[in-house]
């Protein structure tokens, strides 16, 4: 406890997070009960390969609910880039590492253009990002003429298994994009820019932030994330699926707001976010490992969404009291 | 042109006033400007066009030839997009029998959306109505009133409720492909590469869909007439990244699984995808249902064992012919089974 009084600072980054380590290993302790196979290095190993794509849109998201902003497109514009990413490696003949910059240009066009109408316009991103939400699934169902395209071997290293580790190329690549995107929220002028303006645009505007290009920029990085995120779910599925992506925004937002985002903006963390899609995987898997029926998957998760941010509002507060 | 938005002063005032959460008082002053402006809209669009206003052009036809509405689930989707394809292809080459009108919905369990199309169909006048409901409860009642104002009414694809036709006292044809022979086609092409007693596990569609449950039960009554263990039957929603989900699990919790059953492609894909990550591709066989573009590449390959084709592009064809014949014969409508063919390695091209 000494060493922990010292540094404070150390103390409220580590324990940011802990309550949702808590309920992460809750999770997993309460599957490894139910059934005999799920402890074990292969169950963790899939559960791992599963989340990239969720865990990618997941940052944007975090930085664009920190900003007191919402972003309801991500599953579709998830579903056109990976259109894209179909019709470059199927249509085109294009390898993998020139269709993903495509697929990420493709994201973050429409991201950006979420950004500016809702800055230039002043419209308020929930309705901007709902309208995007129609229009980039439209644009996914044309770029595939509505069907779900098979893209098989050229993609599919990049969500395979790495031979004698077990977690595949994308998941070591969204473990990256988390750590890059903590430190640009906490550590560089930019992320800095996001927590004020999300705590109190006006105040932030007084002080000389200019407030649009970073609002912007917020949501062109959700696209462009999300874009990433279609290579990732391409490469698992081995084929890219018009219907990709529905229901995603939501998933995503429920592991930011688990990670101890706040919906009001000012506050967040892109590692708790992270541990929040780490248990809503672990939940999905373990349900069906279970064989858990229809019905009780849903009042499963639904509850235990809950749960995790009680127990961390719960926490968090504990931590507030012993620093001071 | 329309007057631009204003409230009452007073009104204007508390809104003012009024200070909850950030985020929250715009989203919800956003939502109350937009549900005033979309009620405006409505109220605009009825004084000027009427309440037909939304129905589509009408078609440039000969007099005299009978009007045909089809009433499609999703056109997003591309099994129905294929069937709507295929109407018009055949409407193109008969040009002079029939007019066609196809109309889906946005969202396919958008009741509301496919009751009002028909109420729009039934308003202009169509002679006859071609419709794979969305669902196969809610949807009797409006068809019902349509066969009472003189319209023809044929069923595709999704089977209406025998129980609620019974009770609502109306007979409508069912035009389509049996789910559960089909299912037990595909089931028995895969029995014939597993041992005796083998684990086998199905991943279902959406449990409440009619067709959903009979490829189940074909599924199943193929399994245990081959007498395998059928240790897991889970939903996969029809969709292929739960697919993947749900398969990873299962192959978690039954190492020695030996075959996969899914009710579609797309999650057949899936599937594929979560055994070949499991490293245990060959070791555990897939079959699907509908042959979709994507799983013909699966199949050829020999990852996926055997699907059914319910030739999707000729679905909507045999309703409009049913139609047609009922139409000109005053025939009496009767159900008509329509060919499930199984594809595997050797009848693909």
């Amino acid at each position: 406890m000494d060493a922990t009084e010292t540094k404070p600072s150390l103390l409220s980054r580590f324990g940011e997070s802990l309550g949702l380590v808590v309920v992460l290993l809750l999770v997993i302790g309460v599957f490894s009960l139910l059934s005999d196979r799920f402890l074990s290095a292969a169950t963790l190993n899939s559960i791992a390969n599963q989340v990239p794509a969720l865990a990618v849109v997941s940052v944007g998201m975090t930085f664009v609910i920190i900003t007191a902003g919402i972003d309801l497109s991500v599953g579709s514009v998830l579903a056109f880039a990976g259109a894209m990413l179909g019709v470059a490696m199927v249509d085109w003949q294009w390898p993998l590492l020139l269709a993903l910059p495509l697929a990420m240009i493709a994201g973050l066009a429409c991201g950006f253009a979420n950004g500016w109408v809702s800055v230039r316009f002043a419209v308020p991103s929930f309705i901007v990002t709902l309208g995007m939400m129609q229009v980039a699934r439209g644009l996914a169902y044309l770029g595939t003429d509505s069907q779900t395209k098979y893209v098989g071997k050229p993609v599919e290293w990049l969500g395979a298994p790495l031979p004698g580790v077990g977690i595949s190329t994308a998941f070591v690549l969204a473990v990256v994009v988390v750590i890059i995107g903590q430190f640009v929220l906490k550590r560089t002028v930019f992320g800095r820019y996001v927590l004020v303006i999300g705590a109190n645009e006006e105040a932030a505007t007084l002080s000389g932030i200019s407030i649009r290009p970073v609002k912007i920029a917020v949501f062109a990085i959700a696209g462009a994330l999300a874009g990433l995120g279609a290579a990732f779910d391409s490469s698992r599925l081995g084929a890219v699926d018009p219907n990709a992506g529905v229901g995603l925004e939501l998933a995503a937002i429920a592991a930011v707001v688990i990670g101890g985002t706040s919906l009001m903006g000012g506050r967040g963390s892109v590692v708790g976010s992270f541990l929040g899609v780490l248990i809503m995987a672990t939940l999905t898997a373990g349900l069906a490992q279970i064989g858990a029926t229809e019905p009780v998957k849903y009042l499963v998760s639904g509850t235990v969404i809950v749960f995790a941010v009680i127990v961390d509002a719960w926490r968090a507060k504990k931590l507030k009291k012993s620093i001071a | 042109m329309r007057k631009p938005l204003s409230l009452h002063p007073n009104l204007r005032n508390r809104l003012r006033k009024m200070k909850p959460l950030p985020v929250f008082s715009t989203i919800l002053r956003s939502g109350i400007a937009l549900g005033v402006a979309c009620g405006l809209l409505a109220c605009g669009g009825g004084q000027d066009d009427g309440p037909s206003s939304s129905a589509p052009e009408k078609v440039e036809g000969t007099s005299g030839t009978p009007e045909i509405a089809l009433i499609m689930k999703s056109l997003a989707n591309e099994f129905f997009k294929t069937m709507a394809d295929g109407a018009e292809a055949y409407h193109g080459e008969h040009r002079e029998d029939f007019e066609l009108i196809v109309n889906g919905i946005k969202n396919e369990t958008d009741l509301a959306q496919q009751v009002a199309l028909v109420e729009q169909m039934v308003a202009r006048g169509v002679n006859a109505i071609v419709i794979a409901p969305a669902d196969s409860k809610a949807l009797v009642p409006v068809l019902k009133r349509a066969q009472e104002a003189g319209t023809v009414v044929v069923n595709i694809d999704n089977k209406l409720d025998d129980a609620v036709l019974a009770e609502a006292g109306v007979t409508i044809p069912f035009v389509g492909p049996d789910n559960r022979e089909g299912a037990k086609l595909v089931g028995d092409e895969l029995a014939k590469s597993l041992e005796k007693g083998a684990k086998v596990a199905i991943l279902e569609g959406v449990p409440t869909a009619f067709n959903a449950q009979q490829r189940r039960a074909g599924f199943e009554d193929a399994m245990k007439e081959a007498g395998m263990e059928i240790v897991a039957v889970q939903s996969a929603q029809w969709e292929m990244e739960k697919a993947n989900t749900v398969t990873a699990a299962l192959l978690r919790e039954h190492p020695d699984l030996a075959a996969v059953l899914a009710s579609n492609d797309s999650m057949a894909l899936g599937a594929a995808a979560a055994i070949k990550a499991a490293g245990k591709e060959g070791a555990v066989k897939i079959v699907g249902f509908d042959n979709i573009s994507a799983v013909q590449a699966m199949i050829k390959e020999g990852r996926v064992l055997a699907t059914a084709d319910q030739h999707g592009d000729q679905l909507a064809v045999f309703g409009i012919e049913a139609a047609l014949e009922i139409l000109e014969d005053n025939a009496a409508p009767e159900d008509k089974k329509t060919p499930v063919d199984l594809v595997t390695k050797d009848s693909l091209p």
